[in-house]
Protein backbone atom coordinates (compact mmCIF):
# COMPACT_ATOMS: atom_id res chain seq x y z
CA UNK A 1 0.00 0.00 0.00
CA UNK A 2 2.96 2.10 0.90
CA UNK A 3 3.99 2.34 -2.78
CA UNK A 4 0.89 3.47 -4.12
CA UNK A 5 1.06 6.31 -1.84
CA UNK A 6 4.19 7.14 -2.53
CA UNK A 7 2.76 6.99 -6.06
CA UNK A 8 0.26 8.84 -5.74
CA UNK A 9 2.72 11.40 -4.15
CA UNK A 10 4.93 11.45 -7.38
CA UNK A 11 2.52 11.79 -9.59
CA UNK A 12 0.80 14.60 -7.92
CA UNK A 13 3.78 16.49 -7.72
CA UNK A 14 4.46 15.44 -11.54
CA UNK A 15 1.47 17.31 -12.57
CA UNK A 16 1.07 20.17 -10.23
CA UNK A 17 4.59 20.86 -11.54
CA UNK A 18 3.71 21.02 -15.17
CA UNK A 19 0.49 22.70 -14.16
CA UNK A 20 2.93 25.91 -13.06
CA UNK A 21 5.48 25.12 -15.75
CA UNK A 22 2.89 25.43 -18.25
CA UNK A 23 1.15 28.60 -16.46
CA UNK A 24 4.57 30.15 -16.49
CA UNK A 25 5.17 29.39 -20.13
CA UNK A 26 2.07 30.88 -21.63
CA UNK A 27 2.49 34.32 -19.50
CA UNK A 28 5.65 34.31 -20.50
CA UNK A 29 4.53 33.77 -23.90
CA UNK A 30 1.79 36.20 -24.05
CA UNK A 31 3.88 39.08 -22.41
CA UNK A 32 7.07 38.25 -25.23
CA UNK A 33 4.56 38.89 -27.86
CA UNK A 34 2.09 41.69 -26.02
CA UNK A 35 5.40 43.75 -24.85
CA UNK A 36 7.55 43.58 -27.72
CA UNK A 37 8.16 47.10 -28.73
CA UNK A 38 7.73 47.96 -31.83
CA UNK A 39 4.47 45.47 -31.54
CA UNK A 40 4.22 42.47 -33.75
CA UNK A 41 1.97 43.93 -36.05
CA UNK A 42 0.38 42.10 -39.03
CA UNK A 43 -1.10 43.44 -41.85
CA UNK A 44 -4.60 42.35 -43.05
CA UNK A 45 -5.02 39.44 -44.49
CA UNK A 46 -7.67 38.84 -47.08
CA UNK A 47 -11.10 40.53 -46.99
CA UNK A 48 -11.96 43.99 -46.79
CA UNK A 49 -13.18 45.33 -43.43
CA UNK A 50 -17.06 45.23 -42.54
CA UNK A 51 -18.79 48.40 -43.25
CA UNK A 52 -15.88 49.85 -44.53
CA UNK A 53 -14.81 50.61 -41.03
CA UNK A 54 -11.23 48.92 -39.37
CA UNK A 55 -12.70 46.41 -36.94
CA UNK A 56 -10.98 44.16 -34.56
CA UNK A 57 -10.23 40.50 -35.61
CA UNK A 58 -9.01 37.43 -34.62
CA UNK A 59 -5.96 35.66 -35.62
CA UNK A 60 -6.47 31.89 -35.36
CA UNK A 61 -3.36 29.57 -35.31
CA UNK A 62 -4.18 26.21 -36.14
CA UNK A 63 -2.58 22.82 -38.02
CA UNK A 64 -4.05 19.84 -39.46
CA UNK A 65 -2.92 17.80 -36.25
CA UNK A 66 -4.56 19.89 -33.87
CA UNK A 67 -8.00 18.19 -33.05
CA UNK A 68 -9.03 20.49 -30.71
CA UNK A 69 -8.94 22.85 -33.05
CA UNK A 70 -11.71 21.50 -35.10
CA UNK A 71 -13.74 19.99 -32.20
CA UNK A 72 -13.80 22.89 -30.12
CA UNK A 73 -11.83 26.14 -31.07
CA UNK A 74 -13.94 26.64 -34.34
CA UNK A 75 -17.56 26.08 -33.36
CA UNK A 76 -16.37 28.61 -30.64
CA UNK A 77 -14.97 31.06 -33.51
CA UNK A 78 -18.31 29.88 -35.71
CA UNK A 79 -20.48 31.58 -32.45
CA UNK A 80 -18.95 35.00 -32.52
CA UNK A 81 -20.95 36.15 -35.68
CA UNK A 82 -20.10 38.45 -37.57
CA UNK A 83 -16.20 38.63 -36.53
CA UNK A 84 -13.67 38.41 -39.17
CA UNK A 85 -11.19 35.36 -38.52
CA UNK A 86 -7.92 34.66 -39.97
CA UNK A 87 -6.65 31.08 -40.00
CA UNK A 88 -3.20 30.43 -40.42
CA UNK A 89 -1.29 27.03 -40.57
CA UNK A 90 1.30 27.02 -37.82
CA UNK A 91 3.32 24.98 -39.97
CA UNK A 92 3.20 26.26 -43.00
CA UNK A 93 3.42 29.55 -42.06
CA UNK A 94 6.00 29.07 -39.25
CA UNK A 95 7.50 32.61 -39.28
CA UNK A 96 4.25 33.79 -38.51
CA UNK A 97 4.06 31.64 -35.93
CA UNK A 98 6.90 32.05 -34.39
CA UNK A 99 6.67 35.95 -33.76
CA UNK A 100 3.47 34.94 -31.66
CA UNK A 101 5.61 32.67 -29.64
CA UNK A 102 2.92 29.71 -30.46
CA UNK A 103 3.55 26.49 -28.91
CA UNK A 104 0.45 25.30 -28.65
CA UNK A 105 -1.92 24.92 -30.98
CA UNK A 106 -4.94 26.50 -31.51
CA UNK A 107 -3.23 29.75 -30.15
CA UNK A 108 -5.99 32.56 -30.91
CA UNK A 109 -5.09 36.62 -31.26
CA UNK A 110 -7.33 39.08 -30.96
CA UNK A 111 -5.81 41.90 -32.93
CA UNK A 112 -6.93 45.74 -32.63
CA UNK A 113 -8.12 47.76 -35.45
CA UNK A 114 -4.88 48.98 -36.01
CA UNK A 115 -3.50 45.57 -36.78
CA UNK A 116 -1.78 45.23 -33.01
CA UNK A 117 -2.30 41.99 -30.43
CA UNK A 118 -4.40 43.05 -27.76
CA UNK A 119 -4.84 39.40 -26.51
CA UNK A 120 -3.06 36.02 -27.08
CA UNK A 121 -4.89 32.61 -25.89
CA UNK A 122 -2.76 29.79 -26.11
CA UNK A 123 -4.99 26.65 -26.35
CA UNK A 124 -8.58 26.32 -26.46
CA UNK A 125 -10.65 30.01 -25.93
CA UNK A 126 -13.84 29.50 -25.40
CA UNK A 127 -16.53 32.01 -27.08
CA UNK A 128 -17.64 33.94 -24.47
CA UNK A 129 -13.96 34.71 -23.73
CA UNK A 130 -12.91 35.78 -27.40
CA UNK A 131 -15.94 38.22 -27.15
CA UNK A 132 -15.16 39.64 -24.49
CA UNK A 133 -11.89 40.05 -25.51
CA UNK A 134 -13.39 41.39 -29.04
CA UNK A 135 -15.70 44.19 -27.24
CA UNK A 136 -12.48 45.47 -24.98
CA UNK A 137 -10.28 45.84 -28.49
CA UNK A 138 -13.51 47.80 -29.56
CA UNK A 139 -13.15 49.81 -26.90
CA UNK A 140 -9.61 50.32 -27.23
CA UNK A 141 -10.26 51.26 -31.05
CA UNK A 142 -12.84 53.80 -30.08
CA UNK A 143 -10.81 55.43 -27.62
CA UNK A 144 -7.85 56.17 -29.87
CA UNK A 145 -10.18 57.10 -32.76
CA UNK A 146 -11.51 59.93 -30.69
CA UNK A 147 -8.30 60.88 -29.23
CA UNK A 148 -6.50 60.81 -32.72
CA UNK B 1 -1.75 28.28 -46.06
CA UNK B 2 -2.09 24.65 -46.93
CA UNK B 3 -5.48 22.56 -47.33
CA UNK B 4 -5.20 20.05 -44.07
CA UNK B 5 -4.89 16.63 -45.58
CA UNK B 6 -7.74 14.84 -43.45
CA UNK B 7 -9.79 11.93 -42.92
CA UNK B 8 -12.58 10.64 -41.15
CA UNK B 9 -11.81 9.44 -37.44
CA UNK B 10 -14.11 8.01 -35.51
CA UNK B 11 -13.48 9.87 -31.86
CA UNK B 12 -15.42 7.52 -29.54
CA UNK B 13 -13.04 4.72 -30.80
CA UNK B 14 -10.10 7.26 -29.54
CA UNK B 15 -13.02 7.86 -26.10
CA UNK B 16 -13.12 4.13 -25.67
CA UNK B 17 -9.57 3.50 -25.99
CA UNK B 18 -9.18 6.46 -23.76
CA UNK B 19 -11.26 5.12 -20.91
CA UNK B 20 -9.59 1.63 -21.33
CA UNK B 21 -6.58 2.82 -20.37
CA UNK B 22 -7.50 4.71 -17.22
CA UNK B 23 -9.78 1.26 -16.20
CA UNK B 24 -6.74 -0.80 -16.51
CA UNK B 25 -4.11 1.63 -14.74
CA UNK B 26 -6.63 2.15 -12.23
CA UNK B 27 -7.75 -1.66 -11.68
CA UNK B 28 -3.72 -2.35 -11.25
CA UNK B 29 -3.09 0.51 -8.95
CA UNK B 30 -5.74 -0.25 -6.79
CA UNK B 31 -6.34 -3.86 -6.92
CA UNK B 32 -2.13 -4.24 -7.01
CA UNK B 33 -2.36 -2.96 -3.20
CA UNK B 34 -4.38 -5.74 -2.35
CA UNK B 35 -3.56 -8.58 -4.90
CA UNK B 36 0.33 -7.82 -6.19
CA UNK B 37 -0.02 -10.22 -9.78
CA UNK B 38 -2.61 -7.54 -10.85
CA UNK B 39 0.35 -5.32 -11.57
CA UNK B 40 0.90 -7.32 -14.76
CA UNK B 41 -1.85 -5.74 -16.04
CA UNK B 42 0.26 -2.57 -16.77
CA UNK B 43 3.15 -4.57 -19.01
CA UNK B 44 -0.01 -5.75 -20.57
CA UNK B 45 -1.80 -2.55 -21.44
CA UNK B 46 2.05 -1.34 -22.77
CA UNK B 47 1.89 -4.35 -25.29
CA UNK B 48 -1.96 -3.52 -26.26
CA UNK B 49 -0.97 0.46 -26.48
CA UNK B 50 2.30 -0.33 -28.50
CA UNK B 51 0.89 -3.30 -31.00
CA UNK B 52 -1.88 -1.22 -31.53
CA UNK B 53 0.09 1.91 -32.81
CA UNK B 54 1.76 -0.46 -35.25
CA UNK B 55 -1.14 -2.76 -36.15
CA UNK B 56 -4.07 -1.17 -35.49
CA UNK B 57 -6.07 -4.24 -36.33
CA UNK B 58 -4.42 -5.44 -32.87
CA UNK B 59 -5.72 -1.81 -30.56
CA UNK B 60 -7.43 -4.04 -28.31
CA UNK B 61 -9.95 -1.44 -27.20
CA UNK B 62 -10.97 0.24 -30.34
CA UNK B 63 -11.46 -3.18 -31.70
CA UNK B 64 -13.65 -3.76 -28.63
CA UNK B 65 -15.26 -0.51 -29.97
CA UNK B 66 -15.94 -1.33 -33.58
CA UNK B 67 -16.41 -4.92 -33.06
CA UNK B 68 -19.05 -4.87 -29.48
CA UNK B 69 -20.13 -1.30 -28.49
CA UNK B 70 -20.70 0.43 -32.00
CA UNK B 71 -22.95 -2.46 -33.77
CA UNK B 72 -25.00 -3.06 -30.32
CA UNK B 73 -25.49 0.80 -30.20
CA UNK B 74 -24.21 0.90 -27.31
CA UNK B 75 -21.97 3.86 -27.75
CA UNK B 76 -22.41 6.17 -30.88
CA UNK B 77 -19.89 6.84 -33.32
CA UNK B 78 -18.43 10.49 -33.72
CA UNK B 79 -16.77 10.59 -37.18
CA UNK B 80 -14.72 14.32 -37.28
CA UNK B 81 -12.46 15.19 -40.48
CA UNK B 82 -9.37 14.68 -38.80
CA UNK B 83 -5.72 13.31 -38.85
CA UNK B 84 -5.09 9.55 -36.95
CA UNK B 85 -1.51 10.61 -37.10
CA UNK B 86 -1.05 12.66 -33.78
CA UNK B 87 -3.78 10.21 -31.71
CA UNK B 88 -1.41 7.51 -32.95
CA UNK B 89 1.23 9.14 -31.81
CA UNK B 90 0.02 10.02 -28.33
CA UNK B 91 -0.95 5.96 -27.95
CA UNK B 92 2.38 5.18 -28.68
CA UNK B 93 4.04 7.35 -26.31
CA UNK B 94 1.56 5.93 -24.05
CA UNK B 95 2.63 2.37 -24.76
CA UNK B 96 6.44 3.33 -24.22
CA UNK B 97 5.53 5.23 -20.99
CA UNK B 98 3.96 2.03 -19.51
CA UNK B 99 7.13 -0.22 -20.61
CA UNK B 100 9.50 2.25 -18.66
CA UNK B 101 6.80 1.98 -16.02
CA UNK B 102 6.79 -1.80 -16.20
CA UNK B 103 10.61 -1.92 -16.25
CA UNK B 104 10.59 0.01 -13.04
CA UNK B 105 7.76 -2.39 -11.20
CA UNK B 106 9.92 -4.59 -9.65
CA UNK B 107 12.73 -2.72 -8.46
CA UNK B 108 10.84 0.54 -8.12
CA UNK B 109 7.37 -0.35 -7.51
CA UNK B 110 6.14 3.15 -6.68
CA UNK B 111 7.65 4.99 -9.62
CA UNK B 112 6.28 2.61 -12.53
CA UNK B 113 2.94 2.94 -10.36
CA UNK B 114 3.46 6.97 -10.46
CA UNK B 115 4.40 6.84 -14.13
CA UNK B 116 1.28 4.56 -14.83
CA UNK B 117 -0.91 6.70 -13.07
CA UNK B 118 0.66 9.93 -15.46
CA UNK B 119 -0.26 8.17 -17.90
CA UNK B 120 -3.46 7.30 -17.19
CA UNK B 121 -4.11 11.39 -15.91
CA UNK B 122 -3.52 12.45 -19.35
CA UNK B 123 -6.11 9.82 -21.02
CA UNK B 124 -8.59 11.07 -18.45
CA UNK B 125 -7.72 15.21 -19.38
CA UNK B 126 -8.18 13.91 -22.90
CA UNK B 127 -11.25 12.15 -22.38
CA UNK B 128 -13.05 15.23 -20.34
CA UNK B 129 -11.41 17.91 -21.74
CA UNK B 130 -10.43 16.84 -25.41
CA UNK B 131 -6.71 18.17 -24.95
CA UNK B 132 -4.49 15.53 -25.93
CA UNK B 133 -0.44 16.11 -24.72
CA UNK B 134 1.11 13.27 -27.59
CA UNK B 135 -1.14 15.81 -29.96
CA UNK B 136 0.48 18.82 -28.90
CA UNK B 137 4.52 17.02 -28.87
CA UNK B 138 3.43 15.67 -32.39
CA UNK B 139 2.75 19.43 -33.35
CA UNK B 140 6.60 20.47 -31.68
CA UNK B 141 8.11 17.76 -33.78
CA UNK B 142 6.03 18.22 -37.11
CA UNK B 143 6.79 21.93 -36.69
CA UNK B 144 10.53 21.33 -35.96
CA UNK B 145 10.64 19.05 -39.11
CA UNK B 146 11.44 15.93 -37.13
CA UNK B 147 7.96 14.31 -38.41
CA UNK B 148 6.62 14.31 -41.10
CA UNK B 149 3.08 13.46 -42.36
Amino acid sequence: MSAQLWALAVAGIVVLAAACLETFRSRRARRLVLATSPSPSVPRRGAAPINGEEQPYILYFTGDSCTVCRTHQEPALARLGDVRVDKVDAIAERTLADRFHVYTLPTTVVMGADGQPLHVNYGYAPAPKLERQLAEARVMSLRSAATA
Amino acid sequence: MSTPATQVVDHSALKVNQTGIIATVLVAFVGGALFRPLLVLIPLLAIVLLLGTFAPQLALFKQFYFKVLKPRGIVKPRPVQDRPEPHNFAQGLGGVFLAVASIFLIPLTFLGLALALLVAVLAFVNVAFGYCLGCQIFYQLERRGLLRA
